[in-house]
């Protein structure tokens, strides 16, 4: 696991997976949906619906949707730092076998658009998480890699045209995942890339008409967050 | 020539590499183990666990600034009441020693409280290297740099344990966590006297050795009670096992074989005896009225 993994992380208590893998999770939310959250409803199954409330989980998660990291001393007051920003939320408690021991689901919810929009993810100890879910998409991925998440039509092509734009600004492509939800003929890729892809390129990606979303974001500073 | 990834299958390895690759002491062999497998400068690397060292100092300050009370009610500002007991001049312990048991408390208890503190190894057993190896460390006036040098030889003992076993409490009990913090510990002790790794590696055994077995049973599924006491006796642990190493007393059986009894312990522990909240204290009557 590393010797800077065994002497940390540095993190708000009182607990890894309960405390600081839940503030990851929401970290991670905020970034992938990439806009300012102001209504939102979290799930919190099994384990962590059982002593979330104790491990501080529900503030860690909110904590880390207002963009705090996982050692931000701010997280026990973060219910109040919400009613400020004017983010609202609710959180329910489910027991399913189904999910994983420390899962959450956070469903934003998009007043505007009537479109909600649903991340899924677990803490896996030691601090660290994983989203495994994104709008009913199974994905897999923990925040180590700078991050390119486009949702576009599921038309030819449009791998090619990505790799194409990444290649020309020297982006090396380390894994990429696709995802597609038939029913609404959309795909989403997850590329987990060598190097951060600047929001110019975004940019530029977007000009294709395809494209619906595209959402990149710095790999995590592994030792704080 | 050091490999560009290094890999170890226990401490007897690290030892055997190290001194195959030139490398003079246990420190140095984690640090440059730590930088090629990361792929991070040493100086990256050095500079990162300094900043776990200010974390831990300021774990320290914060935990001792007032009484730590948790909302379940199962803390109730422990390390103040040690303190205050040894100013009153009432304690039974030389001071260097109640220091270490007040330090650990003050520590763990502000983990309870949702405070800021370095997991090491976990968050469940973060008093314990503030408060013994820190207050050892101040009380030897140790150089800044051979306090962080023995940060290393701690999480090298760490490591192996990860390697071998494991050093969460949901799989192998609190042996895994407060045990384990207790050998690093332990032997980052040693390695303020002596980088001698035989000496530093009879620390660690012994520190792991007394606490096996230790099971996870925490009360309402917080890490309270015992969790934060259980703290202290990892401290103690490792004060009274780096000094016996220190002495010379030599361990029988090697770090490598202890973390696999270790982990033969833990696969064998029930669930309900693994943070499970099922079983042990966690199921007391007393405990009830805490419960979710």
């Amino acid at each position: 696991m590393g010797i800077l993994d065994v002497i940390g992380p540095i993190m708000i208590g009182p607990s890894s997976s309960h405390t600081a893998g839940a503030a990851k999770i929401g970290f991670l939310a905020r970034l992938i949906y990439g806009k300012p959250i102001q209504n939102v409803e979290i799930t919190l199954y099994n384990s962590f619906a059982k002593t979330g409330k104790g491990h501080g989980t529900d503030k860690a998660i909110i904590g880390g949707l207002l963009g705090m990291k996982m050692d931000d001393e701010r997280i026990p007051t973060s219910f109040e730092i919400a009613k400020d920003q004017g983010l609202e939320f609710q959180f329910i408690l489910k027991q399913d076998l189904e999910k994983h021991p420390n899962e959450t689901k956070i469903e934003i919810i998009e007043t505007n658009l009537g479109e909600n929009y649903s991340i899924s993810g677990y803490s896996i100890g030691g601090g660290n998480a994983k989203i495994v879910e994104i709008n009913g998409m199974k994905v897999d991925f923990s925040g180590k890699h700078d991050m390119l998440l486009i949702t576009y039509l599921d038309v030819p092509g449009m791998i090619g045209y990505i790799g194409e734009i990444l290649g020309d600004n020297h982006i090396n492509i380390a894994y990429v995942q696709i995802s597609r939800d038939a029913s609404i003929g959309r795909a989403m890729a997850i590329l987990k890339l060598d190097d951060f892809c600047t929001p110019d390129i975004v940019l530029k990606l977007c000009e294709n008409k395809n494209i619906v979303k595209a959402i990149s974001f710095p790999r995590l500073g592994g030792y704080l967050s | 020539m050091i490999p560009n990834r290094i890999r170890i299958t226990g401490l007897t390895d690290a030892i055997q590499k190290m001194k195959e690759y030139g490398i003079p002491d246990l420190a140095t062999f984690f640090l440059v183990y730590e930088a090629k497998n990361q792929v991070l400068s040493e100086e990256t690397v050095l500079s990162q666990m300094e900043k776990a060292l200010d974390a831990m100092e300021e774990s320290i300050q914060k935990g001792k600034l007032k009484a730590n009370i948790t909302p379940s009610g199962l803390i109730q500002g422990g390390a103040l009441k040690v303190n205050n007991f040894l100013a009153e001049g009432k304690s039974i312990l030389s001071p260097a020693f109640t220091d270490v048991i007040y330090t650990t408390l003050a520590v763990a208890e502000l983990n309870a409280c949702m405070g800021r503190i370095v997991a090491a190894p976990t968050a469940g057993a973060s008093g314990v290297l503030p408060g013994a190896f820190l207050t050892i460390a101040k009380n030897q006036k140790t150089s800044r740099e051979k306090t962080i040098q023995s940060l290393f030889v701690a999480g090298g003992i760490g490591e192996v344990i990860a390697l071998r076993a494991s050093l969460a409490g949901a799989s192998h009990g609190c042996q895994a966590e407060n045990g384990s913090a207790s050998a690093m510990t332990a032997a980052a002790l040693c390695y303020l006297s002596v980088s001698d790794p035989v000496i530093v590696e009879s620390s660690a055994c012994f520190a792991l050795k007394n606490l096996l077995g230790l099971v996870c049973d925490p009360v309402a599924g917080l890490v309270e009670v015992p969790c934060v006491k259980r703290n202290v006796v990892a401290s103690v642990n490792a004060v009274a096992c780096a000094e016996m190493a220190l002495a010379g007393i030599q361990t029988v059986i090697p770090f490598d074989e202890v973390v696999d009894a270790m982990e033969q312990i833990g696969n064998s522990m029930p669930s309900s005896l693994k943070e499970t909240s099922q079983g042990g204290l966690a199921v007391c009557n007393a405990c009830k009225r805490y419960c979710l």
